[in-house]
């Protein structure tokens, strides 16, 4: 009798059978599945909506023989990858977008250090400098690469101008193969070396100063310091850039549209000019479409051995 | 460290053996894929053809109160379009047009016009360039406008034959003329004095040729006699000339016939004109502020560029008609933009587009849009108007592009117009003749594979 009235605040307060713990467990999960879904829930939309509806339907039109704007296509299943890859313009178009992410990645985490090295330092009007350098990445890419284009004019431009005054003739930037694709990786770098100088200066300034003073006692060069201590320490910010700035360069449309529209030759035409062009030139969408999801594998191949390889030689601090 | 190689299988683990709760996620996902595709184009086997639109009684149509109307205000005539909107309502004060700023371009408001395609965001009429018209008409995006122009009764036989001709297909037209030009021949007669030329255009390209030498002497050092610039909607322009002045063409109806003699002695003809012996075509960045600043003496050009020059260049300009080649042939491709009608939008709708668009194209207004603009006048009528007489006193120049337009004009070459990405296909054919070191025997055929390839995956299977 006596267990019995002591028990009876316990079932109360706690469920006795496995069902009833059941119930109470799943409500609770309910009730933290209905506040997940709240506060989610128009987030996971936007997403669903904006960046896997057109994904998954990019990769459906691939599979067809459809014409821009037409009401009407054809399936054809992979015939569009098919001749992608054995089109004989793939190889240059894959090559000159190597050359362009290599030489844009690579040059923008190079010369971006060496900017917030430089912006890191006690100058005067350190500020000002740090926001003109940052300014060109905010900037359109079309206005820039416009404005670009008077510069490197042979007949006209500003460069034609300070290269006739050392006597050397300006290079025939539009016209002329290799210039044509040097003429829009020095003006991708000009607009994007600021943010990667911004994400350094972050990280530069996060390196405890003890560290630093440690290795000056214990006789370190400035050199020495800055390639046994800074280097490393930043290797979770370059590692953040190496892939956004990959990214980035990839899927880089607005300059080669402003300055070159790809040619000459094609010799500025890389996967994602080529999408525009087959697109929205030639109309071909299926096409364009299957270009894009070989754009995307390649950029999901990238990132994913850079996150499998690349993260084990970060050190976090 | 075997915990974490154990963390990193577990995924691997759950999908080699998915839970039922799972594979309803995956099937929900699927059915999701497939209610997505479900939003593009519908599926058709190799005749994409629509089902013939019924036929719309105009007479029992009451048009739209309000359309749009897309341009890209072809030789900036922003201004001017909008006092065609101000006139047009004090006739119709009942049909508001909205003037849309929809491209900087023929290709842009193309561009733009395909992706809407679908969506309400179409216009009630819109910019039909000579290259992008027939790509709207295979997508089934624009209507036939002779029978809604027959119902408010437009004269189109009072049309240039020429420029309502580019607009037809199958006995049908697509679009009425409006910003319509031709490439010419602009010189600085200045330059063709100081050299010692009469004062008139080269009959032939051979009699260039021969004048260059003179020319040359009076260009600077970076220039050459003839400016002639390269790129996408021009230089398979200027080409026909080319190749119809050697007797040949592009193609004979959908057929490319860049094999033949009079194609490869065309393409030799342009290897030579800028990399030859005597050459004597180049081109800058700007090659319409190359030749008002002199650097080059004379320029191959749109009509629509006339007032332009006119108006910025220091010396005296003079006009003529393109050079002959050596067969006496029409050679003068027409170009420039139409309007359009599009088929999504209601019968209303059109036929308020319809109106307006015939209010556009009349004499008069055709006369005004030449005037401004040194595009040419569309309409027979207008050519011999009071408006256009008064601009041949004061600018000769303008005569000229009008002659031209009636005695050399020749309906333009199916595989440059029609066939989608066909201008572009030349375009690269020509750069690679140009500066790419090509002979027309190496570039030709390739060319020809992808215009066949263009026109058996995007037109033949909408025919």
């Amino acid at each position: 009798m006596t267990a019995q009235v002591s028990a009876a605040p316990q079932a109360t307060s706690r469920p006795g059978t496995p069902n009833d713990r059941r119930r109470v467990i799943n409500r609770r999960r309910m009730r933290n599945l209905g506040i997940f879904a709240l506060l989610a829930g128009p987030n996971v939309l936007l997403l669903l909506v904006f960046v896997y509806r057109p994904l998954l339907l990019s990769f459906y039109y691939s599979l067809l023989q459809w014409n821009m704007g037409s009401p009407v296509a054809r399936f054809v299943g992979l015939q569009n990858y098919v001749r992608w890859f054995t089109d004989p313009d793939t190889p240059q178009i894959m090559a000159t977008t190597a050359i362009f992410a290599v030489a844009t990645v690579g040059g923008a985490l190079v010369l971006g250090l060496a900017m917030a090295l430089l912006l890191n330092r006690k100058l005067w009007g350190r500020g000002v400098a740090r926001t003109v350098a940052f300014a060109p990445y905010v900037l359109s890419g079309i206005a820039v690469g416009m404005l670009w284009l008077y510069i490197f004019d042979p007949r006209y431009g500003l460069l034609s101008t300070l290269l006739g005054a050392i006597g050397v003739d300006s290079p025939q930037w539009y016209t002329a193969s290799p210039w044509a694709l040097i003429m829009i990786i020095i003006v991708y770098l000009w607009k994007h070396i600021g943010y990667v100088a911004l994400i350094y200066l972050a990280g530069l300034q996060g390196i405890p100063q003890d560290l630093r003073d440690a290795a000056s006692l214990d006789g370190a060069t400035k050199l020495r310091t800055f390639g046994s201590v800074v280097l490393p320490l930043l290797g979770p910010v370059t590692f953040f850039l190496l892939i956004t700035t990959i990214l980035s360069s990839l899927q880089s449309f607005d300059l080669i549209k402003a300055m070159t529209d790809g040619g000459p030759l094609g010799s500025t035409t890389t996967l994602m000019y080529q999408i525009y062009v087959e697109g929205f030139q030639t109309g071909r969408a299926g096409y364009a479409s299957a270009s894009a999801t070989i754009l995307f594998i390649i950029l999901l191949v990238i990132t994913a051995v850079q996150l499998k390889y690349m993260e084990k030689k970060v050190h976090y601090a | 460290m075997s915990s974490a190689r154990n963390r990193l299988t577990l995924p691997d683990r759950r999908l080699a053996r998915p839970t039922r709760r799972q594979l309803l996620q995956l099937s929900g996902l699927g059915a999701a894929g497939g209610m997505l595709a479900a939003c593009g184009p519908s599926l058709g086997g190799d005749d994409g053809a629509e089902e013939p639109a019924e036929e719309i009684d105009w007479a029992s149509i009451e048009p739209a109160s309000e359309i749009t109307w897309w341009s890209n205000h072809p030789g900036e005539t922003k201004d001017l379009e909008t006092s065609y909107i101000e006139a047009f309502n004090e006739e119709y004060p009942e049909i508001t047009i909205n003037l849309v700023t929809a491209g900087a371009g023929y290709d842009e408001i193309a561009q733009r016009f395909q992706a809407a395609s679908g969506t309400d965001e179409i216009p009630d009429l819109v910019i039909a360039s000579d290259v992008w018209w027939f790509r709207y008409f295979i997508n089934g995006q624009i209507i036939a406008i002779d029978d809604v122009f027959a119902h408010l009764e437009v004269d189109t036989s009072d049309f240039v034959e020429t420029l309502f001709s580019d607009y037809e297909y199958e006995g049908k037209h697509y679009a009425a003329p409006y910003a319509r030009s031709t490439p010419l021949f602009y010189y600085n007669r200045d330059i063709w004095s100081a050299a010692g030329l009469p004062d008139r255009g080269p009959e032939t390209w051979e009699e260039l040729q021969e004048w260059a030498p003179a020319l040359r002497e009076h260009v600077p050092a970076d220039g050459q006699p003839l400016a002639l610039s390269i790129g996408p909607s021009w230089s398979g322009w200027w080409f026909s000339n080319i190749i119809w002045g050697q007797g040949g063409a592009m193609s004979e109806e959908w057929t490319v016939t860049l094999d033949s003699e009079e194609a490869i002695a065309a393409g030799e003809f342009v290897v030579d004109m800028y990399n030859g012996e005597n050459a004597f075509a180049g081109f800058g960045s700007d090659t319409n502020a190359d030749f008002q600043t002199e650097i080059f003496a004379c320029l191959v050009g749109s009509t629509g560029s006339l007032t332009g020059h006119l108006e910025a260049a220091d010396f005296e300009v003079g006009t003529a008609f393109l050079p002959n080649g050596p067969a006496d042939v029409p050679n003068v491709p027409t170009g420039g933009t139409g309007l359009a009608i599009p088929s999504s939008r209601t019968p209303e709708q059109q036929l308020a587009a319809a109106m307006f668009l015939k209010f556009l194209t009349e004499t008069e207004n055709t006369a005004i849009f030449s005037q401004e603009t040194g595009y040419m006048p569309v309409r027979t009528s207008a050519i011999e108007s009071d408006t256009m007489a008064e601009v041949y006193e004061e600018t000769p120049q303008f005569r000229t592009s009008v002659d031209q337009l009636q005695e050399k004009t020749r309906v333009q070459d199916w595989v440059r117009v029609f066939t989608p990405g066909g201008d572009q296909i030349i375009t690269d054919g020509i750069e690679e003749l140009v500066l790419g070191g090509g002979t027309p025997e190496d570039v030709f055929p390739n060319v020809t594979t992808q215009l066949d390839r263009a026109f058996e995956d995007n037109v033949e299977p909408y025919l």
